[in-house]
């Protein structure tokens, strides 16, 4: 497992409070890259522009990420295009939400 | 890709502020009503106790709501910060002054409600003042924009009107035009403010609420057209006498709220979200209760039962315009409290969701004997039954009451 896919596997600790899903599962994260030196780039999205959550979720990928030995620095880009779609989801996730 | 910079951070103290002070209004206001407001049962609407009581709960506790809701809302919706905090405080505490006042003249010395009138009206302008503040500085203006902005429009008309009747009141002199001044200041105040408020966050909250997806925002402008030529052509035959104006108007509200409903259906198809929470089910219940209401309104004008008018006023404002509200506080009230408790923690442990911050279990109980007793109450007005409308208020104080503690239990979580 590469530096990228266990910040993404750390990133499922991270819970949207709304739906009560992480947010992997949910489709938020769209890109994940780590550089050389530890400086982790994380672009992102949310359900909805102005999603009221928008600081406590972009605060916990933070939070989540810097505590990695791997990992130096967090940069989270947080991003409106493309904009988030429910096939943006894992099954689990649509699973989750569809009950 | 575009990164956003968004403004949107959540400062809990002033909406909590608005909630907490609407919160005791609301007591208040049923207190007052279950031992002074028998007479509503008679159809008389006009006494100090009833107008005290009516003010508590439109301004102390609907108006005030709303203004908090609108602190936190604003910024989410609008994709705006607040124009200034500083000044939300202080029109808070003029407000709540203001409020307070005019509710305990209008009991006990309704001859000078004029003064705190005027300190409520210098609240409700610094509230204006910071609204329309704010969405000039949005950047991309849309329907949702339209809606909140007309909405604080006919909000400020009415507090324009009221005033006026109140300086009638206190002068002792009258005006040819005070029936019309009333009735606009009912119609512009309740389907105005309220209702295009409320449609217009709901076009925000309900997809948020339900995740939907990919359905068309089109008919929100048709909504907003009719609604508004209905709104406008009620006012025109208030001071024209002209009935058929009231009934076409009538009718273009029933239509707008109408379509409102259906295209709050269309959206909520394209869900993804199946089970809905329970309390915001009872937001979309009371789009139901508003649509009835609407026809009802329209029959009861075209049949001429002009009667039933103080009744349905009340069923509209209980059954819309405050089972919208209750249903929005409990998303809005637990996700401040977990925004200031637990925004922190997240990513670093383990934090409740925002449906955990509520107990979910009393909301059918408590939604249910709101819905019954309001519709008892409803009915007493209706057939002139004073003990119905005593057994029904005294199930709604204690419905709304629950509901209150309920909501501020929050805060144990």
């Amino acid at each position: 497992m590469n530096v990228s896919e266990k910040v993404l596997e750390e990133l499922k600790n991270v819970y949207d409070p709304e739906l009560n899903i992480n947010i992997v599962d949910l489709g938020l994260i769209y890109d994940i890259n780590v550089s050389n030196d530890g400086a982790a780039l994380i672009t992102m999205t949310l359900t909805t522009p102005g999603c009221p959550l928008h600081d406590s979720i972009v605060s916990g990928v933070k939070f989540c990420v810097e505590d990695m030995d791997e990992i130096q620095s967090v940069e989270v880009n947080l991003v409106w295009e493309p904009a988030w779609s429910p096939e943006k989801m894992t099954p689990e996730g649509l699973k989750m939400l569809r009950g | 890709m575009l990164p956003q910079s968004m403004g949107s951070e959540t400062n809990i103290k002033l909406p909590f502020s608005f909630i907490i002070f609407s919160t005791v209004a609301l007591v208040a206001s049923q207190i007052l009503l279950l031992f002074k407001g028998v007479m509503i049962a008679e159809g008389i609407f006009r006494t100090p106790a009833v107008w005290s009581a009516a003010h508590l709960l439109i301004l102390g506790w609907a108006l005030m709501t709303a203004m908090g809701a609108m602190y936190q809302l604003v910024p989410v919706a609008f994709l705006t910060p607040i124009w200034s905090e500083k000044l939300g405080y202080f029109q808070f505490f003029i407000s709540s002054v203001g409020i307070s006042l005019f509710a305990a003249c209008l009991y006990f010395y309704p001859q000078y409600a004029l003064f705190p009138g005027l300190v409520t009206l210098g609240g409700i302008v610094l509230f204006l003042i910071q609204m329309f503040m704010t969405l000039k500085k949005q950047a991309k203006p849309n329907v949702l924009t339209l809606f909140v902005g007309t909405a604080l429009f006919c909000l400020m008309f009415t507090i324009i009107l009221g005033i006026m009747m109140a300086y009638f009141l206190s002068a002792g002199t009258s005006s040819v035009h005070y029936q019309a001044f009333f009735q606009s200041h009912l119609l512009l105040g309740i389907a105005g403010w309220f209702t295009l408020l409320i449609f217009g966050f709901s076009y925000k909250m309900i997809p948020m609420f339900s995740l939907s997806h990919g359905y068309s925002m089109a008919p929100a402008k048709y909504v907003f057209g009719i609604y508004t030529a209905g709104l406008a052509l009620s006012l025109a035959s208030f001071f024209t006498g002209n009935t058929l104006l009231l009934e076409i108007g009538f009718f273009l509200l029933f239509a707008g709220f109408l379509l409102f409903a259906v295209h709050t259906r269309s959206i909520l198809k394209k869900r993804i979200k199946k089970k809905l929470d329970k309390p915001f089910t009872f937001t979309i219940i009371a789009i139901g209760f508003g649509t009835l209401i609407h026809l009802a309104a329209f029959l009861a004008m075209v049949l001429h039962s002009t009667r039933l008018g103080g009744s349905l006023i009340y069923a509209y404002l209980l059954l819309w315009v405050a089972l919208s509200i209750f249903g929005y506080l409990y998303k809005i009230v637990p996700f401040l409290w977990w925004t200031h408790k637990y925004s922190k923690e997240i990513g670093k442990k383990s934090v409740p969701s925002l449906k955990e911050m509520m107990n979910e279990r009393v909301v059918i109980p408590i939604f249910s004997i709101f819905i019954i007793s309001t519709l008892m109450v409803f009915s007493s007005t209706v057939f002139n039954l004073s003990l119905l409308f005593t057994i029904g208020q005294c199930l709604l104080s204690l419905a709304m009451i629950w509901f209150s503690i309920s909501l501020l239990s929050v805060i144990k979580k």
